[in-house]
């Protein structure tokens, strides 16, 4: 196995993870909710691009942008379903984690019953040309996922920083309460978030879905990877998201290239006890205060 | 209101000394005993409601020797049900009521799961029996997870980890070295024991969230292990060939019986082993820290981190001891139950049933597996439909079944205390909350009285009065008026409308008193009253329209 095709995988699919982590980071940190639908949506914005790809246009773009509007859409009817009616009321966080894992499941089980358990497959979005560096072979699709993850998330961070809406949502990070008080109106508000990190995550399922198939339960592992990376970073922290992803991947590649590809959960889960261990509230400990609980 | 209380009259007793301006008649109200308006004050205008709750316990009758007479666990103290004794107030009768039913609803609930199978109609009995006895080993899985949620409020999602892992590990024992099926469970203990060890470490020092998320990252790690491992079967979905304690020569009946029974053994063990670490001392201790009150308990010298730890490794090796009971039952055990739809079904079991409820976590169970295993021609559509209770169970329902019936309370409660309120009237009176901070409790009184008066004048002012007023401002009056006249001069000083001469016997401005003393008068309005009687009267129609606005 070739260490430069280790590396560039790890990196592509830190970038990936990394988005998804971001998404649920800004979910936990804004709503407070933790929201365990992210494989729920996930499906449902491939499955969405991958109609979108039978009916209208196979382009890339197309894809891309289909993607993301119904990962989007996917966020704000979690957010409808699962937020709005209890996000004032008692045990609002254990109920709200409760009812997205109950729409994890009765998502993906419809998406079962409704397509069957075969997968799908999306057209190549980058095209399949390839380039040399120096003995490293970088294929059409890593260097476009990378290269598209990173421009999302330049766009949502920068949008986040520069626009109204924006400093709405980095309010509601930093106090929920106070927010509310100045007139940051809490629901509508959180149709913002959950339809940005529902849109994050419909990008990833694009993306994704050039190395996997899509299929009702391919947004678990996703999902469980991206949660981790938000853990080790500390939820609520988009510094410590990207750092975890970094770290993370590194994690992967190496433990690939030295002991092999089926010990990379164990040793990341090592990884994440151990960092946990030290800092109970992840690398944003260090970094920044995160959301208390 | 004016002509038809104008029936009666009043006659001028100064009328025949022949004083100046004095009438001889005037039309006034009839005469009403205060007795009356009092009655009529005092009366509550609020619509009469029926107060109170239905009695709906059963009183059972008891004195005597049998009072003292109560059922208790041998050889302890305690009592089986919780008995208030008390007596009639109005038949002065001894009394006892049953406070708490859930002992017997347990014992008919139980009783019924024993017999069940000897009634099951023949054509579903295969699936009636496999459904009941995956049914009583859940049921098991769950009370141990309850524990270690709802007793210990560890939110680990791990627990099908622990049961699969020891599963694993006991069947691939038992099909390598041959181990007998009574050392599965033991042996599944041990795994339990050390695998709980282990994961109980970061447990206290994370937070919920935080470890709930680590568990889930747990259970896909052991997933993708068991999975991938060749030495637990990858090919064929499962390590099967377990040794198991089902007679295999039997019929499919009596190994269907036999399984059915030994799980429900194991759900009766795992009933008392919930019993003995959530009634008990571990179980008190962790009920004095609820989440919040972590504080105040370890001020109070509570080791609650301890006992956390203590009822997780314990749950732990009972969810062990069930993992290798499951191998010895079924032979062998399946990579499903690594499933991320097996943890969320299980989570189902015990959100439906309500958290930290013994009874929440076996009902859950039941309805979860009866859609689950017995609805199984469905299809996916019966996970969608488990995933939908769960969804509005979690949306509507503040603590799962077992929890409606306080929150019903509670929402009627609410309604009941809101409707109260929109009932209650409030006129210059002190809210209880005010009454509580006034210094002289006098002043409740006299606002209340006040308030009584102020009624019973507004229903007498009529143009006929303020006419009578306008004729003659001083001298005698009618009764109805003097009255009206009197409770005028008797308020406080502060604000009282004054008159004062700005030139004698040319003109008059109305003041308002300070009600201080070397605070002049404020002047009220500009306009000047050329004789007395005019700024007389000018006073009294002020005070009738503050007394009406008030």
């Amino acid at each position: 196995m070739d260490i430069w095709f280790v590396i560039s995988n790890a990196i592509v699919l830190a970038c990936i993870y990394g988005t998804l982590a971001i998404g649920v980071s800004i979910t936990w940190s804004s709503l407070g909710l933790l929201n365990l639908a992210y494989g729920f949506i996930f499906a449902f914005a491939g499955y969405g691009a991958w109609l979108v790809s039978q009916h209208v246009s196979d382009w890339g773009p197309v894809l891309l942008a289909a993607g993301i509007l119904i990962g989007a859409l996917g966020g704000v009817l979690v957010c409808a379903i699962a937020f709005i009616p209890i996000h004032d009321k008692p045990n609002y966080t254990i109920r709200g984690l409760i009812a997205t894992l109950a729409i994890n499941l009765l998502g993906t089980q419809g998406l079962l019953w409704w397509f069957g358990p075969r997968s799908k497959t999306l057209p190549e979005i980058f095209g399949g040309w390839k380039i040399s560096l120096s003995g490293m072979v970088l294929t059409a699709d890593k260097v476009g996922n990378v290269l598209t993850s990173i421009l999302m998330l330049i766009v949502v961070l920068r949008w986040m920083q520069s626009s109204r809406r924006g400093l709405e949502i980095r309010a509601m990070m930093m106090n929920p309460h106070a927010a509310s008080i100045v007139g940051i109106g809490v629901r509508r508000t959180s149709f913002y978030v959950m339809a940005i990190t529902g849109g994050l995550a419909g990008l990833a399922a694009v993306l994704l879905s050039q190395t996997y198939y899509i299929s009702p339960f391919g947004g678990l592992t996703p999902m469980i990877k991206g949660v981790s990376i938000a853990l080790c970073g500390g939820l609520g922290s988009v510094r410590g998201a990207v750092i975890a992803a970094i770290v993370l991947g590194l994690n992967e590649s190496i433990t690939t290239f030295a002991i092999g590809g089926q010990y990379v959960l164990i040793t990341q889960f090592l990884f994440i006890i151990a960092i946990l261990l030290v800092r109970p509230r992840g690398i944003a400990g260090i970094l920044d205060k995160a959301r208390e609980a | 209101m004016s002509d038809a209380n104008m029936i009666a009259r009043w006659r001028n007793p100064l009328f025949l000394w022949g004083a100046k301006r004095e009438v001889d008649e005037l039309p006034t109200i009839a005469f009403r005993s205060h007795q009356d308006i009092w009655n009529e004050t005092r009366e509550s205008k609020a619509e009469l409601l029926p107060v109170g709750r239905l009695r709906y316990y059963y009183k059972w009758p008891g004195h005597g020797t049998a009072t003292w007479n109560r059922l208790r666990y041998w050889p302890s103290r305690r009592r089986v049900l919780r008995v208030r004794g008390e007596y009639n107030p109005k038949t002065l009768r001894r009394e006892k009521t049953i406070t708490d039913k859930r002992p017997i609803w347990w014992l008919l609930g139980l009783i019924a799961l024993a017999l069940g199978p000897l009634f099951t109609p023949l054509g579903i009995q295969n699936t009636l029996l496999t459904a009941a006895s995956t049914f009583a080993i859940y049921a098991a899985i769950s009370l141990c997870w309850m524990l270690i949620i709802g007793t210990a409020g560890i939110y680990s999602l791990a627990s099908y980890a622990v049961v699969g892992t020891a599963a694993f590990c006991s069947a691939s024992l038992s099909v390598k070295f041959g181990v007998p099926w009574w050392l599965l469970p033991p042996l599944g203990a041990v795994v339990g024991l050390v695998f709980g060890g282990i994961i109980a470490l970061p447990a206290s020092r994370l937070d919920g969230f935080y470890y709930a998320l680590l568990t889930l990252g747990l259970n896909e790690l052991c997933r993708v292990y068991f999975t991938t491992s060749p030495v637990f079967g990858a090919a064929n979905g499962g390590l099967f060939g377990a040794a198991t304690f089902i007679p295999e020569a039997a019929s499919q009946l009596v190994r269907l019986l036999t399984s059915y029974y030994a799980c429900f053994a194991l759900l009766l063990a795992t009933l008392l082993f919930y019993r003995q670490v959530n009634g008990r001392r571990v179980g008190r201790i962790l009920r004095m820290a609820p989440e919040k009150r972590e504080a105040f308990a370890e001020a109070t010298g509570v080791n609650f981190r301890r006992a956390r730890v203590q009822v997780f490794v314990l749950s732990s090796t009972a969810l062990g001891f069930i993992g290798g009971f499951y191998a010895a039952n079924f032979g062998g055990v399946a990579f499903s139950i690594f499933n991320f739809d097996t943890v969320l079904l299980g989570l189902g079991m015990l959100v439906i049933g309500g958290i930290g409820k013994a009874e929440g976590a076996v009902v859950g169970t039941l309805i979860v597996v009866l859609f689950d295993k017995f609805f199984i021609t469905l299809g996916p559509i019966r996970l969608v439909l488990i995933g939908l209770i769960m969804l509005l169970a979690s949306l509507y329902l503040r603590d799962g079944l077992f929890g409606i019936k306080a929150q019903f309370r509670n929402w009627r409660d609410k309604k009941k205390s809101e409707r109260r309120s929109t009932r209650a009237e409030k006129g210059g009176e002190m809210l209880p909350e005010e009454a509580t901070d006034a210094h002289d409790k006098n002043e409740v009184y006299r606002r209340r009285f006040d308030k009584m008066q102020r009624e019973y004048f507004k229903t007498i002012v009529s143009p006929e009065l303020i006419e009578e007023h306008r004729r003659a401002p001083q001298g005698q009056h009618s009764e109805v008026l003097e009255r009206l006249l009197i409770y005028f001069r008797g308020q406080p000083q502060v604000d009282k409308y004054a008159i004062t001469a700005v030139e004698p016997f040319k003109a008059y401005r109305i003041v308002g008193l300070s009600g201080h003393r070397g605070v002049p008068p404020r002047v009220v309005e500009d306009k000047i009253y050329t004789t007395p009687e005019e700024a007389y009267h000018a006073v009294f129609l002020r005070r009738v329209q503050d007394l009406l606005e008030s």
